[in-house]
């Protein structure tokens, strides 16, 4: 039996090149770019072929990394969007001086805890989640399957 | 131009300008005139035009007025403006006044003490509205108010009247009615609800409002016994501003609700900061939006 560490707990794996030639969306943004990250993740998303469910979880994990970028990654950064094997795949990367914890949001915040949720739900939406940070920057990436419908995380829907 | 009341606190002899924005805003706004007016034993009058009576009863029951009732006892009428002449276009001045004497009248006789009107004034840009009888209208009006048993609110949509008509609107009426807003952009909006009462937020919501947000929550927290969070028309919403929620809730004794209506999306953020750790909190998705 193999007991992962946890940096590997962490999604902290090395990550393979982006497939430069084949990136729809590659978006640099700031504070006052935000909502054109969101408007632009769920336009390509949906004309990648995801379906409704696919694309609210991609422009939810997306804009908290894009966030976390403006926040705490130096005030800016990088966002690129693609499809490869069936999945979505999604980078935001900034120049900022890295995470303190890598391993962040990986167990659910105190429901009163005034902040930290950001990684939490990007770590539960996501199918495949890793992040890579040090003194230069921090890039996370994350993938969503475009066919099933994940991780439950609804209940009890009045629709 | 006169001060914007508060659309609970406009009471016999009110002459009021309504504006608005969007559509649930102005249904929110009548919603609670029309429930004020049912409670204090006044007839209530509503003249629509862009909303069918139909739609417009529907939307009231949806927000916490009992109409049913209050129609077959014939406390309540809701019907097309031009039923009532004041919409027919040719009206004169003379003639909008002889009908608002005459619903005055027919109220007293019904051992009324009052009557509440909630015009629709959508017709008055329509290209053969008579303008001018309506702003001689709007001018000679006055008297009909002087004796407290008349109040009348002209709703007037800010995005289909011009500046000018507007700016004559708000000077003409002694009062003005509008929400109480916290933030306005573009892309968001935070303003608070009135029936049923509490806030409601549209656009696109994240961090960056949060402390109007906060301040919004805040009053809601101290003015509603259950806070009503209408967030149907809210596309998103960050991890920091769904905390907040949550956060306030569990603040909440736990004889008090927080009852919100969202969409999916909303739903989803809210249900990962812990949603479910609030007994507070009722969380519905709204018809059309998961």
């Amino acid at each position: 039996m193999v007991t992962p560490d946890s940096a590997d707990l962490a999604g902290a794996r090395p990550q393979p090149p982006v497939p430069a030639e084949e990136v729809p969306l590659d978006l640099p943004f700031d504070t006052d770019g935000l909502y054109a990250v969101r408007s632009s993740v769920a336009a390509h998303a949906g004309h990648l072929g995801a379906s409704t469910q696919v694309v609210q979880r991609v422009l939810i994990v997306a804009s908290e990394l894009a966030t976390n970028a403006v926040r705490h990654g130096g005030g800016r950064g990088r966002l690129r969007l693609w499809v490869s094997a069936g999945r979505l795949h999604c980078e935001v990367s900034d120049s900022g001086r890295g995470l303190a914890d890598i391993t962040a949001g990986i167990e659910r915040p105190a429901p009163t805890a005034p902040g930290g949720r950001g990684l939490w739900i990007s770590r539960q939406l996501a199918d495949e989640f890793t992040i890579q940070s040090g003194p230069h920057g921090t890039t996370a990436r994350f993938a969503v399957s475009l066919d099933g419908d994940g991780p439950d995380t609804s209940s009890d829907e009045i629709a | 131009m006169a001060d914007a009341s508060m659309v609970g606190r406009l009471t016999g002899g009110d002459h009021a300008c309504l504006t608005f924005s969007d559509a649930e805003e102005r249904i929110d706004l009548v919603a609670s005139f029309v429930r004020t007016g049912l409670r204090s034993g006044h007839r209530v009058v509503c003249w629509t035009d862009s909303i069918p009576p139909d739609d417009l009863a529907r939307a009231l029951a949806e927000r916490a007025v009992r109409h049913g009732a209050a129609i077959r006892r014939g406390q309540l009428t809701i019907a097309p403006v031009h039923s009532s002449l004041l919409g027919s276009g040719g009206a004169s001045a003379s003639e909008m006044i002889s009908v608002l004497t005459h619903e005055i009248d027919r109220a007293a006789e019904d051992g009324y003490p009052g009557v509440r009107i909630a015009a629709d004034m959508c017709w008055a840009t329509q290209p053969l509205a008579a303008a001018d009888q309506l702003a001689a209208f709007e001018s000679a009006a006055a008297h009909l108010f002087a004796d407290g048993r008349l109040c009348l609110i002209c709703q007037y949509d800010r995005d289909r009247f011009d500046a000018v008509t507007l700016a004559f609107a708000a000077e003409s009426h002694p009062k003005a009615v509008a929400a109480q807003v916290y933030y306005d952009s573009p892309l968001l909006r935070i303003c608070r609800q009135y029936s049923p009462s509490g806030v409601r937020v549209a656009g696109e919501l994240d961090y960056r409002q949060q402390e109007e947000f906060e301040h919004a929550l805040g009053e809601s927290l101290r003015l509603d016994r259950n806070m009503h969070v209408n967030l149907r028309d809210l596309a998103y919403i960050d991890a920091a501003c769904a905390s907040l929620i949550v956060r306030a809730a569990r603040r909440l004794p736990a004889s008090r609700r927080m009852i919100i209506n969202c969409r999916g999306v909303v739903r989803t953020v809210l249900d990962l900061v812990g949603a479910n750790s609030a007994p507070q909190l009722r969380v519905t998705v709204a018809h059309g939006h998961a």
